[in-house]
């Protein structure tokens, strides 16, 4: 079945450049330009992956989004790739390494602008871990 | 409107407080008086004045004290000591210890006016200087984050679609057309990486640093370097003989942080130095510090240079591609970790970099 993403970032020109990769992946993409309407599609609608932009408005705006997934016992085993610009504030010495903020369950950082191939890599083994976990937990 | 300048005396005799006030009524100024040092103390924390006449000689607490405790209060409170004439050294004295002038005692209307003005003055532009120093602060706070958001972001955002538009036509492209692809998706790539040292230079936040410090092994930094820099190694056919025990005693700092100081420093050794080469690595106790030494065979650097290669954006003639940026960045991280970090050089022989850093020690 088509797996089904949300992507929340406030950047449309980036958005579309995500969305393009993700659509010939074969993903069926929604996309919300803010955190509210964000929180509205995740409240109404059943999605297999977020992409969430962290620095969305004033501030790290994505960052709340993420501690309001946490809370939610259903949203909480979503799986979560977290996309920043804000490279200098973690640590990049070792960008081959994946970096997992541990913000939701199942997360994974990656630096704006995200090549295609690598796109794909996270976005299928974030979903495949998040469907495991649940597989052992039944 | 602004608000009027707050003056506050401070003197035992009634005469001065009352001819102050007479001296002053109508002038522009709001004035308090107190008729001791406890009281004019107590006054200078409620009304925060912007200028204190302090009589020196006063019974109860000395106009000394009252001076030292001003300062505690606020340092930018502007003060001028009251004094007889027989006392004009304990007024230099006072003086030496932060009061910013003196009126000598009997004083003329004029001359308590215009000392008073000054004093107003003074003060107004300690704030001013202030304000402006912290403006300076958070401009270049402002300037990260412009960087950041108008620059990278967009940046960026064409970098994204130009991954995914050679991604979309991925079958349908010729090889010479993939080819202009992929010298834009490169040069923009670089521009990017770019951006990304300035705001490293900008924003290596020494007091957040502090934050992460513990006591760690130096053998962790120096493998998670040489890791980072073996493909470079690799391909310049450069032999890193490192010979760092694991048995040297800890000391306190932030590994990635150190990762990146090592990475920058061996990764010029191997960037400044001729093919198959060899780069050493060595640490060792030196009293309370450890030293660690990375030594390369490379092309050296010249006694003019010398002095600058810490500066931001400061780069040799070598030709080689660089920013600037990695020694000044090892730098603030070697100066948080409150270390050193020495350079010998010699010119077409090599360079050596010791990079000291303080042993942990376990505090009671
Ligand atoms: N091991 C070395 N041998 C010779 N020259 C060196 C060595 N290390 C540093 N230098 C000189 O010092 C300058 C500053 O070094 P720094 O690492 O700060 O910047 P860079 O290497 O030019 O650029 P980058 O920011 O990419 O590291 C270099 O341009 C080079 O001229
Ligand atoms: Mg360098």
């Amino acid at each position: 079945m088509t797996k089904k993403l949300l992507m929340i970032d406030d950047d449309p020109d980036f958005v579309s450049g995500i969305k393009a990769i993700l659509d010939k992946g074969g993903f069926e993409v929604d996309v919300a330009y803010n955190p509210k309407d964000g929180m509205t599609a995740l409240q109404t609608k059943q999605y297999d992956l977020l992409l969430l932009d962290i620095m969305m408005g004033r501030g790290a705006e994505g960052i709340m989004i993420a501690r309001k997934l946490r809370k939610d016992v259903k949203l909480r085993e979503l799986p979560v790739l977290i996309m920043t610009g804000m490279r200098e504030q973690i640590a990049f010495l070792f960008p081959g390494e994946p970096i997992h903020p541990r913000f939701v369950e199942i997360d994974e950082l990656v630096e704006k602008p995200v090549e295609p191939k690598m796109l794909l890599e996270k976005v299928n083994s974030l979903i495949a871990a998040a469907e495991a976990k649940k597989a052992g937990k039944k | 409107m602004e608000t009027k300048p707050k003056i506050l005396i401070i003197d035992d005799e009634e005469v001065v407080l009352d001819s102050c006030t007479q001296i002053l009524k109508g002038s522009g100024y709001q004035l308090k008086i107190a008729n001791d040092g406890l009281r004019g103390v107590e006054l200078v924390r409620e009304y925060q004045p912007d200028l204190v006449f302090v009589d020196l000689k006063m019974p109860g607490i000395s106009g000394f004290e009252v001076l030292e405790k001003v300062r505690e209060i606020d340092s930018t409170i502007v003060t001028v000591v009251i004094t007889g004439f027989a006392t004009v050294s304990s007024a230099v004295d006072a003086m030496k210890k932060g009061a910013y002038d003196f009126l000598p005692k009997p004083f003329t209307p004029d001359e308590f006016r215009m000392i008073a003005r000054r004093g107003i003055e003074r003060r107004r532009l300690m704030l001013e200087t202030i304000a402006l120093r912290r403006e300076k602060e958070l401009l270049r706070e402002q300037f990260a984050s412009i960087v950041s958001h108008e620059l990278k972001a967009p940046l960026g955002a064409v970098q994204q679609n130009l991954f995914a538009l050679d991604f979309e036509l991925e079958e349908k492209l010729t090889e010479e057309q993939k080819a202009k692809f992929g010298r834009i998706k490169i040069r923009i790539d670089e521009l990017l990486k770019l951006i990304n040292s300035w705001l490293r230079v900008i924003s290596v936040d020494i007091n957040k640093l502090k934050d992460s410090f513990a006591q760690v092994s130096i053998t962790k930094p120096i493998s998670n370097a040489l890791e980072s820099v073996a493909s470079l190694a690799e391909r310049k056919n450069i032999e890193i003989v490192s010979s760092i025990s694991d048995q040297l005693p800890p000391i306190l700092g932030d590994v990635l942080s150190l990762s990146e100081v090592f990475v920058n420093i061996m990764g010029n050794s191997i960037k400044y130095s001729p093919d198959g080469t060899k780069v050493t690595l060595t640490a060792e106790v030196q009293g309370q510090n450890l030293v660690t030494t990375i030594q390369d065979g490379g092309i050296g650097i010249s006694p003019e240079d010398l002095p600058h290669i810490f500066d931001g954006f400061f780069r040799g003639k070598s030709g080689q591609a660089g920013h600037g940026i990695g020694l000044a960045v090892a730098h603030q991280i070697v100066d948080a970790h409150h270390g050193s970090i020495n350079v010998t050089s010699e010119l077409g022989k090599g360079t050596t970099f010791m990079v000291s850093l303080p042993l942990f020690v376990n505090s009671p």
